[in-house]
C-alpha cells in the first residue's frame, strides 16, 4: 500500500526556505525514487521531449523548412548531424520540431475525452440502474466498437484536414473508454460510507460528484489517459502518414516517414529517425501510464 | 439478458440510422452541387452545360425534397444497392464485398497470430507474477503498443523484401504476401490479448477450484491446462471480436503500404478520388459491421459466462 504523503514535500520545503529550487528537486527525487525504472525513464523522456518541442524553433541548428537541392539526401556529417532529406532539408532540425502538431493534437484529444468521458461516466454511475444510465451504457457499447481511424478519415473527407476536424473526430469515439471506466469506479464507491453520509446530510448531487466521487476515482482514470495518449500519438501519426492529418510542408514525424519511403534503400536513417521519435514518445507515456495504473490499483485495494 | 439485448438492438438501429443520414448528407455538407460533381467526374470537364445539369438533376431525382431522397437512398441501400463508384463505374456494393473478403482474411490471420502467441505467453506470465517471464512480457507488451505500424511495415519491407528477398514487398497474389502485413498488424492485438489473458489467468488461479485441483495433487501445469486455460481465455473471445471489428476498417495504413485491396484501402482511395458513393457505402458498411460483430461478441460472452448471464457480475 503506497500513498503519496504530501506532508513529506511540504516538510522538505519548510526545512529549506531559502532554497526553493533545491526543495523542488528533492520533491521530484522523492516522487521518482522507489518507482519502477520504466516509470522513471518515461517521466524523464516525456519532460525532455516536451521541453524540446517547446524550445525547438529556437534551438534548431538549421531552418527545418529551408531546402537545399544541391545537398539532397546527404549522409550524416558535422554540418547535418543526421543528414538531409530528399529536398536537402536538415533531418535533425526537422526531427526536433516534428512532434509539435502530433503531440498537441493527441494531448488535446485525450484531455477532452478524459473530461467528457469522466463526467458522463460519473453521472451515469451515480444514477446506476436508471433510464439515463441504461441509455448511456448501450450507446457506449455501440460507439466503442467503431474504429476511430475510420471516423477520422470520413470526417476529414467531408470537412478537410485541420486541427478541429482531427480533434473532434478522435474525441467522438475517444470518450467512451473513459466513461466506461469512470462508471465502473463510481459504482464501486457508491456504497461507501462517506458517500452515504454525504447523501444523508443532504449534499447536492453535483457537490457529491465533484467533492467526493471524482477525487476518489481520478487516479486510475489519469493512468488510463496516459495509455490513451500513447495510442492517440500513433493514430494521429497514421492519419498524417496517409496525408489526412498534418499537411506538408510542415515538419512532422509521420509525414517525414511517408516522404522517406522512396529513398529508404539509399538512406535508411530518413525512415529510422522519425519512426524512432514516435516510438520513444509513445513508449514514454505508456510507461508512465502503466506505472500510475499499478500504483492506483495497489493504493485502492491494499493487498491484492 | 433479453431486455439488454433488445435495448442494444434499438440503440444499434438508431445509431445506424444516424450514421446513414450522415453519409447521405456528405455531398451536401462538403460543399458544391452534387449534380455538378457527378457530371464533372463523368465528363472530366470543369465547364459543364447548365441545361445538362438541370436535366441530370431531374433524371437522378435530385430535384425532390431531401427527406424523400434520403428515404429512397436508404431503401436502395437496404436492398444492397449502394450506387456506382465515380472512379471505377462499378457497383459500390460489389467492390465492398470483394474488399471485405480481403480484409477479413488479413484480420483473421493477424488475430490468429496474435492469439497463438498471447494466450500461452499471458498464461505463463500469470503463473509467476513478478518473475522474469512476467517482466519481459510486460516490456514486450509496452513495446508493441508503442510501435507505429507505418514505421515497422516499411522497415520490414526494407529488410525482408528488399535486402533478404524472402517475401514480396506488396500485393495480394500469394500467401507469402500475407506474412509481412499480418505479422505487423498482429503486434498491437497481441499486446492487448496478452494483458487480458494474464489478468484473467491471475483471477482464475486464485479461484477455489484451482486450490482444490492443486490439493488433489495435480501439478501446476496440469491445473492450468485442465482448469485454468478454459476459463482464463474467455475474455479473449470478446477482445478477439472487438479487434476483428476494429481491424476491418482500421488497418487502413497497412493496406495502403502493402497495396492490399481491402476495406481500408477502399475507403482511403474513395477519399483521395473524391468518390462520394464509395465513401458513403464504405463508411456505412464498416460502421455497421463493427457494431454488429461487437454485439454478437458481447452476447456470445454473456452466453458463455454463467456469472454474467445471471446478472451477478455486472
Amino acid at each position: 500500500m503506497r500513498i503519496d504523503n504530501p506532508s513529506q514535500g511540504v516538510a522538505a520545503s519548510a526545512l529549506l526556505p531559502m532554497q526553493p529550487r533545491h526543495a523542488a528537486a528533492l520533491r521530484l527525487w522523492r516522487f521518482l525514487s522507489g518507482r519502477h525504472w520504466t516509470f522513471r525513464t518515461g517521466v524523464v523522456i516525456l519532460v525532455a521531449l516536451v521541453t524540446t518541442l517547446i524550445l525547438a524553433p529556437w534551438i534548431v541548428p538549421h531552418d527545418p523548412a529551408v531546402q537545399n537541392l544541391m545537398a539532397r539526401l546527404s549522409a550524416p556529417s558535422a554540418e547535418h548531424w543526421l543528414g538531409t532529406d530528399h529536398l536537402g532539408r536538415d533531418l535533425f532540425s526537422r526531427l526536433l520540431v516534428g512532434g509539435r502538431f502530433t503531440v498537441t493534437i493527441a494531448m488535446v484529444t485525450v484531455l477532452l475525452s478524459f473530461t467528457v468521458g469522466t463526467l458522463i461516466g460519473v453521472v451515469a454511475g451515480r444514477g446506476a440502474g436508471g433510464v439515463l444510465d441504461e441509455i448511456t451504457m448501450r450507446v457506449i457499447d455501440v460507439l466503442i466498437s467503431i474504429p476511430d481511424v475510420v471516423v477520422a478519415i470520413f470526417l476529414v473527407a467531408i470537412f478537410g484536414p485541420g486541427y478541429a476536424t482531427l480533434i473532434a473526430s478522435l474525441t467522438v469515439i475517444g470518450w467512451t473508454p473513459f466513461a466506461r471506466l469512470a462508471r465502473g469506479l463510481t459504482l464501486a464507491i457508491n456504497a461507501q460510507g462517506y458517500i452515504q453520509a454525504a447523501e444523508v446530510l443532504g449534499c447536492s448531487r453535483s457537490f457529491i460528484i465533484l467533492r467526493h466521487v471524482i477525487p476518489n476515482i481520478i487516479r486510475p482514470i489519469a493512468a488510463v489517459s496516459f495509455l490513451r495518449f500513447g495510442h492517440k500519438l500513433i493514430t494521429v501519426g497514421a492519419l498524417s502518414f496517409l496525408g489526412l492529418g498534418v499537411q506538408p510542408p510542415a515538419a512532422d514525424w509521420a509525414l517525414m516517414l511517408a516522404d522517406a519511403q522512396p529513398y529508404v534503400e539509399r538512406l535508411p536513417i530518413l525512415m529510422i529517425a522519425p519512426g524512432l521519435a514516435i516510438f520513444v514518445a509513445a513508449l514514454s507515456v505508456t510507461w508512465i501510464g502503466h506505472g500510475l495504473e499499478i500504483e492506483a490499483r495497489d493504493g485502492d485495494s491494499g493487498d491484492e | 439478458m433479453w431486455t439488454r439485448l433488445l435495448q442494444r438492438l434499438l440503440i444499434l438501429g438508431l445509431m445506424l440510422l444516424g450514421v446513414s443520414l450522415l453519409a447521405f448528407l456528405v455531398p451536401y455538407v462538403s460543399g458544391g452541387d452534387p449534380v455538378r460533381t457527378i457530371l464533372m467526374s463523368r465528363v472530366r470537364d470543369l465547364a459543364v452545360d447548365p441545361a445538362a445539369v438541370e436535366a441530370m438533376r431531374i433524371h437522378l431525382g435530385l430535384d425532390r425534397p431531401l427527406p424523400v431522397q434520403y428515404g429512397a437512398w436508404l431503401w436502395q441501400a437496404l436492398h444492397g444497392d449502394l450506387g456506382y463508384s465515380f472512379a471505377s463505374g462499378r457497383p459500390v456494393a460489389l467492390e465492398i464485398g470483394r474488399a471485405l473478403g480481403v480484409s477479413i482474411t488479413l484480420a483473421l490471420t493477424a488475430l490468429g497470430i496474435a492469439a497463438a502467441v498471447a494466450i500461452p505467453l499471458g498464461t505463463l506470465a500469470a503463473t509467476r507474477p513478478g518473475g522474469t517471464v512476467d517482466s519481459a512480457t510486460t516490456l514486450m507488451v509496452q513495446t508493441f503498443v508503442a510501435t507505429p505500424e507505418y514505421w515497422l511495415a516499411p522497415m520490414g519491407i526494407l529488410v525482408f523484401a528488399l535486402h533478404l528477398g524472402w517475401l514480396p514487398s506488396a500485393g495480394w497474389t500469394s500467401w507469402t504476401a500475407l506474412v509481412l502485413p499480418a505479422t505487423v498488424l498482429s503486434l498491437r492485438p497481441m499486446a492487448y490479448f496478452t494483458q487480458v489473458t494474464r489478468a484473467a489467468m491471475m483471477d482464475v488461479l486464485q479461484a477455489p477450484y484451482i486450490t482444490a485441483a492443486r490439493s488433489r495433487g495435480l501439478s501446476m501445469r496440469q491445473t492450468v491446462m485442465r482448469h485454468g486455460l478454459r476459463n482464463g481465455s474467455l475474455p479473449v473471445v470478446t477482445f478477439f471480436a472487438l479487434w476483428l471489428a476494429g481491424l476491418l476498417g482500421g488497418s487502413v495504413v497497412i493496406e495502403v503500404i502493402f497495396a492490399i485491396p481491402g476495406m481500408g484501402r477502399l475507403l482511403y482511395e474513395a477519399v483521395v478520388n473524391r468518390d462520394v458513393p464509395m465513401l458513403q457505402g464504405g463508411f456505412v458498411s464498416i460502421v455497421a459491421l463493427s457494431i454488429l460483430i461487437n454485439t454478437v461478441a458481447d452476447m456470445l460472452y454473456v452466453a458463455l459466462n454463467p456469472a454474467v448471464r445471471s446478472g451477478h457480475a455486472h
